[in-house]
């Protein structure tokens, strides 16, 4: 069985803001938890109180999976919070060694 | 539907005690979790995990799930008997939430047993709005900058006019702009779980480009390695590269260097501002593999006075 449906779409920018409300309910997670990552320095929230804050929406991916870890491997905020800016690490590393590779394959030529 | 061995997935003996239960399942969730690893097919494996664990860490589920029997194989034709759990307590009470994401993707084996069709249907008159479900989608350079329109396959639970619920492959249409970047997120509003008496969730969708075999993605920025020849690097030349519009005439200027990096203006991704294509210099050397080529190298070893070790101060 199936049906279809095609809907509104929203494309988050760059420079968009995204209240905490709608983080809290996108990544299933408490307020309490952005508190934590906020204290830890994963994201940067700007507002007075934490029920009025407001997240960069190029943040939700950090706090989705933040919230991915602490809910699958029982770790901690910190160790989330740990874990995400190492994977964004070897994510990075990961883009600059193939621009490396292709550069010496360029170099030495084909074969 | 197919028998499913919980302890086989976890590789444990019948007899584990919860403990060992819980070490073995926080290994394998380590192990294979899709945010964390590089495993072939790590997404499948870690459902397959959280599925077994889900039931086995549960004393009542796994009491339950114990009764159908060790003798039954992983594969094997099974179908829930018709007094199907009636002897535990967890029939008719409202089923406890679990992890959004997984709770549609788990088997029909496990659904049967102790989803909404099983023995574990939600309570009556209790309403709720739907949740934000969230998905990836991998697409390729080309898609980010020209933009399409996909249709993306969700299951999800739907209410059959018996009662019953079942799962549906429910197709959304998504139009994707272009110059989307690598991570960025869209949100389809109503397209997430939905309500019970409630609004239905939303949908977000996070962007993922694929590795391209010839550029190289930073942001809306895109590096192509340029081979050249060292005569072209050196006395300059008009060249045709590639870039994600199609073909451009450029020209390199004399005297480059491998490893240079020149700029054309505006044809990366599109955006506001739209990013910028940048061909990375090789020198590829021509093979000394003929007489003739030999030759034009002793050539140059003779006229061209040239150290390229003059820096290491021997």
């Amino acid at each position: 069985m199936s049906s279809s449906s095609s809907s509104e779409t929203h494309v988050f920018s760059d420079g968009e803001w995204v209240s905490v409300t709608q983080v809290c309910r996108a990544t299933q997670i408490d307020v309490a938890v952005v508190v934590e990552l906020a204290d830890l320095g994963l994201v940067s929230p700007r507002g007075t109180v934490p029920d009025e804050w407001q997240l960069p929406a190029r943040e939700l991916a950090r706090v989705r999976t933040a919230a991915r870890l602490m809910r699958d491997l029982g770790v901690n905020g910190s160790g989330a919070a740990l874990a995400v800016e190492l994977l964004e690490a070897r994510r990075e590393l990961e883009a600059r060694l193939r621009v490396l590779e292709r550069y010496m394959r360029a170099g030495v030529g084909p074969g | 539907m197919e028998y499913r061995d919980y302890y086989k997935t976890l590789g444990i003996e019948r007899a584990a005690s919860a403990d060992e239960i819980k070490k073995v399942y926080r290994r394998l969730a380590r192990k294979y979790h899709p945010d964390v690893s590089k495993e072939p097919n790590a997404e499948e494996k870690f459902k397959e995990v959280q599925e077994a664990y889900e039931v086995l860490k549960d004393p009542e589920k796994r009491a339950a799930y114990d009764q159908l029997g060790p003798g039954m194989q992983s594969g094997q034709e099974f179908r829930p008997p018709p007094d199907w759990a009636s002897g535990f307590e967890f029939r008719g009470r409202p089923r406890r939430r679990s992890s959004p994401e997984t709770d549609a993707q788990f088997s029909d084996f496990f659904s049967s047993l102790f989803g909404e069709r099983g023995g574990f249907a939600e309570a009556e008159g209790f309403t709720h709005s739907g949740r934000d479900h969230h998905a990836r989608v991998d697409i390729d350079l080309e898609e980010a900058y020209r933009g399409g329109t996909r249709m993306l396959e969700l299951r999800r639970p739907q209410q059959k006019s018996d009662g019953t619920i079942e799962l549906v492959t429910h197709q959304v249409k998504v139009a994707i702009p272009a110059g989307i970047t690598d991570g960025q997120q869209l949100r389809l509003a109503g397209q997430g779980e939905p309500g019970h008496g409630g609004q239905p969730g939303d949908l977000y969708l996070e962007m993922h480009i694929r590795p391209h075999e010839l550029y190289q993605l930073d942001g809306r920025d895109v590096t192509v390695t340029l081979p050249i020849a060292p005569w072209e690097a050196a006395l300059g030349a008009s060249l045709t590269v590639p870039t994600l519009g199609g073909p451009v005439q450029m020209r390199i200027p004399e005297q480059s260097r491998a490893g240079q990096k020149l700029r054309l203006r505006g044809r990366g991704l599109p955006g506001e501002p739209p990013g910028d294509e940048y061909l990375q210099l090789s020198i590829v050397l021509p093979p000394a593999d003929s007489p003739k080529a030999r030759a034009f190298y002793e050539q140059m070893r003779r006229e061209l006075p040239f150290d390229p070790r003059a820096n290491l101060g021997s």
